[in-house]
């Protein structure tokens, strides 16, 4: 659809990152809207500000410099809407990731069923979970009550119940929630979000409303086995929102200048994946991956069904400590194709989190950055995995078939090589079947999803002017064989007419020399019946493919990836694979 | 490009506010001169509930057991008197199980909270109380010295402050940890070894100030009783000329070490604060600077860490790193006169 049918507007999108601010301004050309420009800044959220509007007119400041637009007025601040001499802007939205992870208590009745809807939910955003209560929770009412005012978390998840289900074992957790939060200093009183048995709403109410910052959703899990997040979502976004307002100044400015479309960074990163996944195919699902200093998103849509799951305290700078911690140096170790002391890494990686900002100076620095990086998306890709769609693809705890998958962050954008972004991410979620591995090479996806709500035909738009950096087409087949067999045979076609054939050995990492941009139709015959997502194991079928940065991929290593006891086989192994990718660069 | 300015301070005015979570009683007033001891106000920021069950201890419906309550919300009892009761045959009773307070009763049940002596909260260091904070704290200022940390175990402590050698350059070793270091707050260049906190420990020395320690000891270096402060980052190198001038010319003096965890969003630093008194008035030290030529700047990552320089120019354009990585260098020239190119994300401002 072009722009000329529609009331064209330009907008800018802020994100607040937990080091960098940044303004992403967009603007319609030759009748299309285009990402024009993005201004940086240092984030003001925390010390010694405290005020998010300093990073945020700084970034304005050099998107003024860039652009030479006029965005900012000493008197009126940021110019919303646009004047009729092309000054400032007609929409702004603003997403934000910066601040330590809100403290939750999960409240629910089983383990297995409501507690862990109430985890699910907490972990839609920068949540950490400090306590939980539930039926198997022996403690107390006195214990939970000095549990809860000891703790004082900022928030309190309470699931539980199918509608017309369990409400006695529910409302006798209530209890100790309300008298707690009595006790407690007003200003320390939690919020409390309610997505339990929806006949208890009045109760629920009664009890806790005047005593807390109570809201209510829709009920988590209506029917047993089925859970509905979203309702949840949305109110723990607005949850987010108010924690990070009493954290934070310049907040209410920034939800002046974008009428409230203010979100985090999760959610919005979120949004625009479960947008992706109803224009792309439908049968398959889109994932999206973003890789930042504190934190780790993983988003899975699949036909608008979103699965979205934040990991404060894992990313690639202040977080790099924590992928150690949640992991072990092994298992970042086992990606390196380089040898190195353990206490080499270990003490790199400690003070990568005290400095996130550092740059790696040689290549054993970046190695370990890459191998924290893959770690740390294997991590995120593990505990998320479980909870995506069974029905589709691999299962278990391998990755379903996706198409595409995008990955975002500094460490995929700014890497010194193109295959250092494709390594991290093939190694790191390990996708299976046919797909598609691409860059948000200016860091635009969370920016789209919160412009999403306000002009979608932007977000389409855009995503169509080739803003995803093709890193290259990937097939990864599944199945079990000895290393060496002859597991896939493989048919290039060119437009031109050519073609020629592979034969492709369990074990091998291979690159089929596609030109970027350059369409091909693969013919792909699996083998020993293997499965490369074309209806099931041993099928064969034909895929159109459009050749990326690296070509096309073919990763028969297995699924999962499997590794020696010996870590110098494994960095040999490592060391192979890197020669087999960086031979396209 | 603007960096963060790492407090490196042989001289700065210092502003700490002191302040509780909880409403409080303020114990200090406005100008008055603090000690690191000297309680700053108190609360009851601990407290302990119990959730008696007066229906079930009276046999009795909840309704029932309202109507038998003889204290209200407010009441203040010791341990043994009676909260509820008596009924029945046997003169059934609910009594307090400590002294304490009722704090809610109704529905058959008493939310009881047992006394529980009020959290004090010091001062941490010396100074003078600029402000007071209604129920909440104080702010306190002072002149003096000032080391800020990148690693601290969460502990706190005041004493004196002994380096272990003439300077700061070795690794801290177990020979050198001797009685005479019993209950002074050491510094050393750096440890790699678990023995050296445990003998360091033993001693026991009062607190730790390390230029450098290694990573695989920081499981250990959280479980000691004493506060550990690491300086300048995870290596195996000598403490920062900065800090180790200011730890070696105040030998003897009394030092608040502050080894509180990095919390970089709320400000909070692990830092050594050594007050002096002095007749100039140091301004407050900047939190953030533009790199250029002429700072002085402490190198933060590589083999070059911590060395201090200044910078001569910034390097127009983005160089290739030896990484491969693409970024704005400086030129700095180091103490020994030697020059090397830094980028600039790998420098703090430092202003000794």
């Amino acid at each position: 659809m072009d722009t000329t049918i529609v009331a064209a507007k330009s907008v800018i999108a802020v994100d607040i990152g937990s080091t960098i601010t940044r303004s992403l301004f967009f603007d319609v050309v030759s009748g299309k809207y285009r990402f024009v420009a993005v201004g940086s800044a240092p984030t003001s959220a925390g010390a010694p500000h405290f005020d998010v509007t300093d990073g945020i007119w700084r970034s304005l400041e050099q998107l003024q410099y860039i652009t030479g637009r006029v965005l900012l007025s000493e008197k009126d601040g940021v110019i919303i809407p646009s004047t009729p001499d092309n000054q400032g802007v007609d929409i702004m939205v603003a997403t934000m990731s910066v601040g330590n992870p809100i403290s939750v208590v999960t409240v629910g009745l089983l383990d297995t069923v409501s507690l862990q809807n109430a985890r699910n939910l907490a972990h839609t955003t920068y949540t950490n979970i400090i306590d939980e209560i539930s039926l198997n929770d022996h403690r107390t009412s006195s214990d939970r009550i000095n549990m809860l005012t000891r703790k004082r978390p900022d928030l309190i998840i309470i699931t539980g119940g199918t509608n017309n289900g369990a409400s006695h074992s529910l409302l006798s957790i209530l209890e100790s929630i309300g008298l707690s939060s009595y006790m407690l200093n007003e200003s320390l009183r939690p919020h409390i979000l309610f997505t339990g048995n929806e006949q208890l709403q009045d109760e629920v109410k009664s009890g806790l409303s005047k005593i807390s910052k109570l809201r209510i959703a829709a009920n988590i899990q209506p029917v047993l086995g089925k859970e509905n997040i979203q309702p949840a979502q949305k109110e723990i976004n607005e949850i987010y929102k108010e924690v990070r307002n009493r954290q934070s100044g310049g907040l209410r400015e920034v939800l002046s200048w974008t009428e409230g479309t203010f979100t985090s960074t999760a959610a919005a990163f979120g949004r625009v994946i479960r947008f992706l996944s109803e224009k792309y195919e439908p049968e398959k699902g889109v994932l999206g991956v973003d890789i930042g200093s504190d934190s780790t998103i993983l988003a899975a849509a699949f036909n608008g069904e979103e699965t979205l799951r934040v990991f404060p305290g894992l990313g690639v700078g202040s977080g790099s400590a924590g992928v150690i911690e949640k992991n072990s140096l092994d298992l970042i170790k086992r990606w390196m194709p380089i040898e190195l002391s353990d206490q080499e890494i270990r003490d790199y990686i400690y003070n990568k989190s005290v400095y996130p900002c550092s740059l790696p100076l040689d290549v054993e620095q970046l190695e370990i950055e890459l191998a924290v990086a893959k770690q740390a998306i294997r991590y995120a890709a593990e505990q998320t995995v479980p909870d995506l769609p069974k029905q589709l693809g691999a299962g278990g705890t391998l990755l379903p078939f996706m198409e595409p998958i995008i990955g975002s962050g500094r460490i995929l954008t700014l890497a010194p090589k193109r295959y250092h972004p494709l390594s991290i991410l093939l190694d790191g979620l390990q996708p299976t079947g046919v797909t598609t591995l691409a860059l948000d090479q200016n860091g635009l996806l969370p920016g789209l999803g919160a412009v999403s709500e306000v002009n979608p035909l932007l977000t389409v738009q855009v995503i169509e002017s080739s803003t995803f950096l093709n890193l290259g087409t990937i097939i990864a087949p599944l199945g079990v064989a000895r290393p060496g067999t002859t597991i896939l045979r493989v048919r290039v076609n060119r437009e031109d007419g050519r073609s020629f054939t592979r034969d492709i050995k369990y074990g091998s990492l291979s690159i089929l020399p596609v030109e970027l941009g350059e369409k091909v139709s693969l013919h792909l015959r699996p083998l020993n019946r293997f499965d490369v997502g074309m209806g099931g194991p041993g099928k064969s079928g034909k895929v159109n493919a459009v050749g990326g940065v690296l070509g096309i991929v073919i990763d028969a290593r297995g699924r999962p990836l499997q590794f020696s006891l010996d870590p110098e086989k494994n960095r040999k192994r490592n060391e192979a694979w890197r020669k087999t990718i960086s031979k396209y660069e | 490009m603007i960096s963060k300015v790492k407090h490196i301070h042989a001289l700065t005015s210092i502003k700490r506010e002191r302040v509780l979570p909880v409403a409080g009683h303020v114990l200090v007033r406005r100008m008055q001169k603090v000690s690191p001891s000297d309680v700053i106000v108190v609360a009851p920021l601990v407290s302990q509930f119990v959730l008696l069950d007066i229906a079930q201890g009276l046999n009795v419906n909840p309704a029932r057991a309202d109507e038998l309550l003889q204290r209200q919300a407010g009441e203040d009892l010791v341990q043994g008197d009676v909260i509820a009761g008596p009924v029945g045959l046997f003169k059934r009773v609910v009594r307090a199980p400590q002294e304490g307070m009722v704090r809610i009763a109704g529905e058959g049940k008493v939310l009881y909270e047992i006394s529980s002596p009020d959290f004090e909260l010091q001062a941490g260091m010396e100074g003078t109380i600029t402000n007071i904070i209604p129920e909440r704290g104080a702010i306190i200022e002072t002149k003096g010295a000032l080391i800020q940390g990148v690693w601290g175990n969460g502990k706190t402590t005041y004493g004196v402050v002994q380096p272990t050698s003439n300077d700061l350059l070795k690794e801290l070793v177990v020979e050198q940890l001797n009685i005479g270091f019993r209950g002074a707050i050491i510094t050393a260049g750096f440890c790699r070894s678990p023995e050296v906190l445990e003998a360091a420990g033993i001693v026991p020395v009062k607190g730790l100030i390390l230029g450098s320690m290694s990573a695989n000891l920081i499981p250990l270096a959280k479980k000691m009783d004493y506060p550990i402060m690491i300086v300048d980052g995870f290596r195996e190198t000598p403490m920062n000329k900065a800090a180790e001038k200011i730890l070696i010319e105040n030998k003897d003096k009394n030092i608040a070490l502050n080894a509180q965890e990095l919390d970089t969003f709320q400000g909070n630093f692990p830092e050594g604060i050594i007050s002096q008194s002095s007749t100039s008035e140091p301004d407050l030290p900047s939190e953030a600077e533009t790199l250029k030529a002429g700072k002085k700047v402490i190198i933060i990552n590589g083999p070059q860490a911590p060395q201090i320089g200044e910078i001569e120019k910034i390097i127009p354009g983005k160089q290739v790193l030896s990484s491969g990585v693409e970024t704005q260098l400086a030129e700095v020239t180091l103490a020994n006169e030697k020059r090397t190119k830094i980028p600039l994300t790998n420098l703090e401002i430092i202003n000794d």
